[in-house]
């Protein structure tokens, strides 16, 4: 175990992935001869060189389609977006070739590709560059939507991406790469897909959430707590496919839930979970599902305006008193 | 401004009324007086009058739902509004349900909210349909409570989990001493009766706190003596004697009522209320006669009774007793009282005591009139006794007040023609 960044776990999972596995390599903006956007893929080019640590023109679309179609052939390439913003251009490569090949070829070809990079609400980069994209992606049959919150799961759940036979949806948070935390050393730690975590257990009413929005549950329940109010927290980890089980769990225990998503409200991840919580746990519920999600809104630039816009421990802590009716 | 009725206490006691029934319908014209509805109180039926007038809009509750004294339950439209428009701007929405999204709307702090969404319309929400949690429901189900008796303290009046709990925990408390029911017991040879647990009724439940109530804060004591009515008995047989054509049959019970009333109005330390704080002396003689009925107790007022004469208090009380037991007494018939009369004497009971009726400081509790031996000088006759027994507040009223009217009440029954004077 060691104390490192979630930017350096990333690093140390696609190192050991590639170390492991000569089919593996990272292509992407400025991912080589930069040593990475955000520093991710620091000295992989001295360790790998140009042949599995590939710079890419600004051509999402076009380096994408290389991507799935390399991995077609029996390569595992990773993509690394600069943001998840940008991988809007690709759209059509994720959503339709990504997808769907499997499915589209009888079975013939796989595509074990991982597409990764940030995403999130940064901090003033404005309204086209502080996407939450997991709603649209999380949406598709034939993607896996991951979405890591600590140093741990970054490296646990990037590995098992990279071992993945199919395709990835790897999404990181800007916001939280240079968070800190222990991080298993061992070079087969991987964390299950399709796993939640239970990040703090309780028995008033459930947190639901997932990527930076951990932290802001985790203060809200340390507040709930002075209160008097037990939360249990959860950390979804895998978007899709959702670990419904435990949700339910934990919902037939406190009987009331609250989902919290850096995303926008509707149509949103949020609406998705409550909608499996209904359908599973109808009779376990002892109050309206709540959730706090960020307004719907463009993200504004002004730092002032972003932070009003998006969730806060205040407005948590609100909702999980409707929910207990007090 | 269209008029908005609202539920009104009917009942001293009341908080929360049901609409038994509507006696108007919209575009029925109201005046001052008419009755609008039959509403379930906590003792009994009792008809609500209106205090204005205008045309019927809107019924703004449903029948059976329970709902708070003060709460709307319809809307009047007053000369020169047009009623279809008054229910139309009112909305569908019942007050209630309106009050809870007042609440959910300025939360829209952190709570999802979305222009995607079409313009925000209010839901309709039929008013009698009962709300509550899916959970609250299932633990109704499984409890076999009815969850539309359940009090709801959510939003809206929205029955939560804690709501059904609570709920269940009066009836289990209530019925404690019973025995747990076995599921599994094996078939018995002979016929074996189970128990039957009994949900008990609004009056019963509002009877069962008031009691508690009374013999929690009132410290009573208990003053009993025996009267002997030989005397009272002979005349109410000549009285009858001569009201037989009028078909009145004076009952030793009227006796009583009129030697009480006499008695009250002699001792106004009796005829008092106490709040805890604050004692009144009652300037006004008002009678509670306790009526049995199946499904509990029920205490009408005969008003005055200190003025009435014997043809009134039997008359009077056959007509408290009529309504009480058609559940149709009304509001002034069963408020005001000063003091209460409780008898068994119908039953062969020698004597018993009585739970004070709060606020009131004084209950009187009477047995049979029956032959008993008496000492009379140094020999020992046979004579009709009565045996009463007083139970005072003794916050309020000393042993010593109640033995006094007591001596006055015996007195009045031992020599009749005393309450003439």
């Amino acid at each position: 175990m060691a104390v490192i960044q979630y930017r350096e776990a990333l690093r140390q999972a696609m190192v050991e992935e590639m170390e492991r596995d000569d089919r593996v390599f990272l292509m992407g903006e400025e991912v080589a001869e930069y040593n990475g956007a955000y520093k991710v893929s620091q000295g992989m080019l001295d360790q790998f060189g140009p042949r599995r640590i590939i710079d890419t023109p600004i051509s999402e679309n076009g380096f994408c389609g290389i991507g799935i179609g390399a991995a077609m052939v029996g390569l595992r390439p990773i993509v690394e977006f600069m943001t998840f913003s940008f991988s809007y251009v690709a759209f059509d490569q994720l959503v339709n070739n990504a997808a769907n090949m499997r499915y589209m070829s009888g079975g013939q070809f796989s595509v074990p590709i991982v597409f990764r990079g940030n995403s999130g609400v940064g901090g003033s980069l404005g309204a086209t560059h502080s996407h939450r994209p997991e709603a649209f992606y999380a949406h598709v049959p034939g993607l896996t939507v991951l979405m890591p919150s600590t140093p741990a799961d970054a490296k646990g759940m990037l590995k098992a991406a990279i071992r993945s036979d199919d395709p990835i949806i790897f999404i990181e948070h800007e916001n939280l790469l240079g968070d800190k935390g222990e991080v298993s050393d061992d070079r087969d730690f991987l964390v299950p897909i399709g796993k939640a975590s239970i990040v703090r257990p309780g028995r008033d009413v459930t947190l639901i959430t997932y990527s930076r929005m951990l932290k802001i549950t985790l203060a809200a329940a340390e507040k709930l707590a002075e209160e008097g109010i037990d939360a249990e927290v959860i950390d979804l980890r895998s978007i899709r496919p959702l670990d419904i089980d435990t949700l339910v769990t934990s919902v037939s225990k406190t009987h009331r839930a609250v989902i919290i998503e850096e995303d926008w409200p509707y149509c949103g991840i949020g609406a998705g979970i409550s909608d499996r919580i209904m359908q599973k746990a109808f009779d376990e519920l002892d109050a309206p599902i709540r959730r706090v999600t960020a307004k719907d809104v463009p993200v504004p630039y002004s730092r002032v305006l972003e932070a009003a816009m998006l969730p806060d421990v205040g407005k948590v802590v609100a909702q999980v008193h409707d929910v207990l009716y007090r | 401004m269209p008029i908005s009725v609202k539920m009104g206490a009917v009942s001293p006691t009341m908080t929360t009324g049901h609409i038994v029934e509507w006696m108007v319908k919209v575009g029925d014209q109201v005046k001052e007086g008419d009755t609008i509805a039959d509403v379930q109180t906590d003792k009994a039926v009792m008809p609500l009058e209106s205090f204005d007038e205008g045309i019927v809009a809107q019924l703004l509750v449903a029948v059976g739902e329970e709902v708070a004294v003060g709460h709307d339950l319809l809307l009047l439209a007053v000369k020169g509004e047009d009623p279809k428009a008054i229910a139309a701007s009112a909305g569908k929405a019942a007050p209630a349900v309106a009050k809870a999204e007042a609440k959910v709307a300025p939360s829209t702090n952190g709570q999802e909210s979305s222009h995607a969404e079409a313009p925000h319309e209010t839901v309709a929400v039929s008013g009698g349909r009962v709300k509550s949690t899916p959970l609250a429901r299932k633990i109704a189900t499984a409890e076999k409570v009815n969850i539309g008796e359940v009090k709801g303290s959510g939003p809206g009046g929205r029955v939560v989990r804690d709501d059904v709990e609570v709920f269940l925990k009066a009836q289990t408390s209530a019925s404690s001493s019973a025995p747990p029911v076995e599921k599994s017991a094996p078939a018995p040879a002979r016929l074996v009766v189970g128990d039957e647990v009994v949900k008990l009724s609004r009056m019963q439940t509002t009877i069962a706190a008031r009691m508690t109530e009374a013999k929690r804060v009132a410290p009573d004591i208990h003053v009993t003596v025996d009267i002997r009515i030989d005397t009272l008995v002979a005349i109410r047989e000549r009285l009858n004697n001569s009201l037989a054509k009028e078909k009145i049959k004076l009952s030793v019970g009227d006796f009583v009522t009129k030697a009480v009333a006499i008695a009250l109005r002699r001792h106004p330390a009796v005829n008092a209320t106490f709040d805890g704080e604050m004692l009144t002396r009652r300037g006004e003689v008002n009678v509670g006669i306790a009526v049995a009925l199946p499904e509990g107790l029920i205490v009408p007022v005969l008003k005055g009774a200190d003025a009435l004469g014997l043809r009134e208090i039997r008359t009077g009380s056959e007509a408290l007793y009529e309504a009480a037991r058609k559940n149709k007494l009304t509001a002034a018939q069963m408020n005001g009282g000063t003091f209460t009369i409780s008898n068994l004497g119908m039953f062969g009971v020698r004597e018993f005591d009585a739970i004070l009726n709060l606020p009131q400081v004084g209950i009187l509790a009477v047995g049979a009139a029956e032959k008993r031996p008496v000492v009379e000088g140094d020999k020992i006759v046979v004579g009709t006794v009565m045996t009463v027994t007083l139970t005072v507040d003794h916050r309020v009223v000393n042993g010593a007040d109640a033995a006094e009217f007591l001596r006055t009440l015996k007195g009045l029954l031992e020599e009749p023609a005393s309450m003439l004077l």
